[in-house]
């Protein structure tokens, strides 16, 4: 058995120590958020924030995270309590297909996280990660560097929106 | 659908106040349509049903894969019902001939034709609706039809508004009006304007479903292990190891591999690997290497005889006006798609009936394919809507799910087969490779006076045709039949007929009084298929440079030359001098430099300048400026979005893409050596949309083409190099 934090609730599982975090999240536990794009660490749309960092969690093994508190897109925002990142995100329109989606807002909201005023050579490395091959890339730069603009007050995303009551059309500060 | 078609309304009282379930049959025998059954909704057609309780569902008859079809096509419905396209309930349309492509004759989605296709029909299915719920509340309200107007989702008199819920039941039994008036631009609403995307908090909350995504009660998960070679087949296998393996279930032989069937997708993934299989390869294919492919077309150019598709004027006399000749070859290689999800599909299969789950542009295919190999009749087969995570062409070609229902019929269990990214690489269909080879001269006034081009390379139709006709054609045809029908098409074309994406794209645009358009067909037996854009993927490149070649030649500006050639063709030359104007605009950057290309496609036209800096060998594109006249915008946004998509997707094309073959295997295998564009490389796109008239036309593919020979132009003011190969390489 192993047990770890998701999304805030504890969690177990008996799925092979050696199965992807992914793979657990996906099919053992039912959010289908995080997407499957390659297994190898190149693409990012597999992104959850592990005790606060973005990693790609196709090549992490389940067994690595015993103990540790995982977030996934649907722990960041929900649509009826949107994620600030959320928010921007559908009104400018970001996504295409929308496959990357939950790995860039992922690691776009560890980004701010950690640096609530990036520059754009910040966000592009930052970025760098996560494909998107519909190629939203503009969009997605515009909207967290128009998040990082509108966040006066920034603390950690993931507290923002499990604090916050904020329907569709408000967004969380 | 078209109002004139025979359509009738079947209804039928039901006990308890006359309730009416409207159905709409094809013909007087035709199929069921796959809705729901609301009772007292109104289904005048098969794309809009409103309910009593005032919903507007929209039937949804185009595939959702990123281009914003169901915003585009959700607008037209909006527009002459005036419902705001966020209000309207949409649902993926199931197979039914009614939601048929009007441009293909079959279901399918592709060619940057949804909303061109759709811009009138839909419109029409939208105001018969809305007609026919008006001569309804006239009746119910006792009052005259000519007093009455609508307004977000009501029906207005003097001042009182009534849901058009109110009025289902009635209209449900009134006669449908023969033909209807369509809203005048002037009063347009939704239509042009920026509405955000009805799919974008969906897929910015991970709640939009995909086919990867969707569950079934006992669902196993398949993984499978095919040939190195495509078109290889099983010769022996050794499945004790696989079959010990924890969660286990199943291992199978499938026509084209091996499944290993398991509880969790990790242990099938981990099995599969265990397995070991002895294959026979496929003659022709197996002995291809790329350079094999390369000498076979150089020598094809020398030596084969090649079929004519467009000739216009006196060539001879061309070249015999020209002051300068200029000849050019250009090489571009094989390209998988990549759609960041890969392939899969959901099968279940109980008694005579199936039901699928796969994001796919060819639902109809899809569901004769799940008929064919589950043996159960066509109209048996429930084919479900998901987004799909990407197409660009690849999720026409459902081999995928051909190999889940064969895994479901075996394994006798609902499957989820799931590709990894390493299959999806090697085992896909691809755009093919092609050769084109360009002589052209220009005369004193500076015209194109003689335009010679040449493709050599394989086609698209046999390969497509062969998953396609299993598909489309009755159950009752074996597959060994499909199969020698599909190679029919194939090989009857050679020699007779040009399958035109193979060329289009090398013919157009410019005022080529004396060209000649030819073909030399060279298939090696690699599989492929449409690519976003198609033959202009390639074709572009070719003719676009040799443009540029050709301007430098004359001594003329690329813009005033591409005007100048120009004068027949007014759309091109418009998106070219509005191009040319924003390009002046932009001034010089110290640096850099800016290449101009221009191509139409897709009843569409795109001219692009791209800023360009080149260092240690390594090209850069800062910023891409494009201008695209695709007659009436529905969704400007959503058109500027499909533009910026598109200069992404052709610049990981310009810049990395590459398929290699070595022993008829894909050599590639995931993004580390099949490189997809990242931001740190994204260059800033200003869209310029042209405000038109004309009616729609594509926006998911023409942003493509322009962008690879734009940036090779700017790279030869650089550096004085003309890169004729794609990807782009510097000496
Ligand atoms: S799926 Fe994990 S990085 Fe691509
Ligand atoms: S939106 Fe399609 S991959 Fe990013």
């Amino acid at each position: 058995m192993i047990s770890f934090t998701l999304n805030g609730k504890t969690v177990q599982t008996d799925d092979s120590p050696d199965t992807p975090l992914l793979w657990v999240v996906r099919d053992t536990f039912g959010l289908k958020g995080s997407k499957f794009g390659c297994g190898a660490a190149l693409c990012g749309a597999c992104t959850m924030h592990i005790d606060g960092s973005a990693m790609r969690t196709c090549v992490m093994p389940v067994s690595a995270v015993a103990g540790k508190a995982i977030t996934t897109i649907e722990g960041l925002g929900t649509p009826e309590k949107l994620h600030k990142l959320q928010a921007v995100w559908a009104e400018q329109g970001v996504p295409q297909c929308g496959y990357c989606q939950s790995g860039q807002i992922m690691s776009a909201a560890a980004l701010l996280g950690n640096n609530p005023s990036p520059t754009e050579a910040d966000v592009d490395q930052a970025m760098a990660g996560n494909i998107c091959r519909c190629g939203c890339y503009p969009r997605i730069k515009k909207a967290i560097l128009t998040v990082a603009a509108e966040s006066s007050a920034p603390s950690a995303p993931e507290e923002l929106a499990a604090n916050s009551t904020a329907k569709i059309g408000e967004v969380v500060l | 659908m078209s109002i004139s078609r025979r359509t009738f309304l079947k209804t039928a009282g039901i006990a308890g106040g006359g309730l009416i379930i409207g159905v709409v049959l094809t013909r007087g025998d035709g199929p069921a349509l796959p809705i729901k059954k609301i009772n007292g909704a109104l289904q005048a057609n098969a794309f809009i049903q409103v309910t009593p309780d005032n919903v507007v569902r929209f039937y949804l008859p185009r595939d959702e894969m990123g281009q914003g079809a169901i915003m585009g096509l959700a607008t037209l419905v909006a527009e002459e019902l005036d419902v705001h396209p966020a209000q309207l309930d949409i649902e993926f349309a199931g197979v039914h001939p009614d939601y048929n492509n009007p441009d293909f004759g079959v279901q399918g989605t592709g060619g940057s034709t949804s909303i061109k296709a759709h811009y009138r029909p839909l419109r029409e299915a939208a105001a018969t609706v809305r007609e026919v719920l008006l001569s309804a509340a006239a009746q119910d309200l006792g009052v005259a039809r000519t007093d009455l107007s609508i307004a977000d989702g009501h029906v207005v008199h003097s001042r009182e508004s009534y849901p058009y819920g109110q009025f289902t039941a009635t209209a449900a039994t009134l006669e449908l009006p023969e033909t209807v008036a369509l809203k005048p631009k002037a009063e347009f609403k939704y239509i042009g304007a920026d509405i955000a995307r009805v799919d974008a908090l969906a897929k910015s909350t991970g709640t939009a479903v995909y086919g990867i995504d969707v569950d079934l009660p006992g669902m196993h998960y398949a993984v499978v292990q095919r040939c190195p070679v495509a078109g290889g087949t099983v010769k022996r296998v050794a499945t004790q190891a696989a079959l010990a393996m924890p969660g286990v279930t199943d291992v199978l032989q499938i026509e084209n591999g091996v499944a290993v069937v398991a509880e969790r997708y990790w242990q099938a993934h981990s099995a599969a690997k265990k397995l070991e299989v002895e294959w026979l390869l496929p003659e022709l294919l197996s002995g291809v290497d790329t350079k094999t492919v390369e000498a076979d077309y150089q020598q094809a150019l020398i030596s084969s005889k090649a079929d004519e598709s467009k000739a216009e004027g006196d060539l001879d006399a061309g070249f015999a006006a020209a002051v300068k000749t200029v000849q050019s070859e250009f090489w571009t290689p094989y390209l998988a798609h990549a759609p960041l999800e890969p392939m899969n599909a959901v099968v279940s299969i109980e008694d005579d009936h199936a039901e699928v789950w796969s994001g796919t542009q060819g639902p109809q295919i899809t569901q004769g394919l799940v008929a064919r190999y589950a043996g159960v009749p066509k109209e048996n087969v429930r084919v479900h809507g998901v987004y799909l995570g990407g197409g660009f062409g690849r999720r026409g070609y459902v081999n995928y799910v051909a190999e889940a229902t064969q895994v479901a019929r075996a394994a006798n269990k609902p499957i989820k087969l799931i590709w990894s990214r390493e299959d999806d690489m090697r085992h896909g269909v691809y755009r093919p490779a092609s050769l084109m080879q360009i002589k052209a001269g220009v005369s004193e006034d500076g015209k194109i006076s003689a335009w010679h081009a040449t493709r050599v390379g394989a086609n698209l139709i046999g390969g497509t045709m062969n998953m396609a006709l299993p598909g489309i054609l009755p159950t009752a045809v074996p597959k060994g039949v499909t199969n020698f029908a599909a190679s029919t098409v194939d090989s009857i074309m050679d020699g007779w007929a040009i399958d035109h994406v193979s060329v289009e794209g090398l013919e157009g645009d410019y005022d080529f009084d004396n060209m000649r358009v030819d073909h030399i067909t060279k298939d090696h037996g690699v599989p492929t298929t449409y690519w976003r854009s198609v033959g202009h993927s390639f074709t572009a490149f070719a003719k676009e440079t040799m443009i540029d070649e050709l301007a430098q030649q004359a001594g003329v500006n690329e813009v005033e030359f591409r005007i100048n050639n120009t004068q027949r063709s007014p759309r091109i030359q418009n998106v070219i001098r509005r191009a040319g104007a924003a390009l002046a605009a932009l001034g010089e950057v110290e640096g850099r430099s800016v290449g101009f290309a221009a191509h139409g496609s897709f009843n569409s036209y795109v001219a692009q300048a791209a800023e360009v800096s080149v260092s240690n060998g390594q090209i850069k594109v800062h910023r891409v400026v494009c201008v695209v006249d695709c007659g009436q915008v529905i969704n400007p946004d959503i058109v500027k979005g499909q533009m910026e998509g598109a200069i992404m997707f052709g610049l990981t094309a310009a810049l990395h893409g590459n398929v290699d073959i070595e022993k008829g295997a894909i050599k590639q295998s995931n993004f580390h050596d099949y490189p997809i564009l990242r931001m740190d490389e994204a260059p800033v796109v200003d869209v310029i949309i042209i405000d038109s008239d004309e009616d729609p036309t594509g926006v998911g593919e023409p942003g493509l083409p322009p962008i690879a020979p734009a940036v090779a132009n700017a790279v030869y003011k650089a550096t004085g190099q003309r890169l004729r190969s794609l990807p782009l390489k510097l000496a």
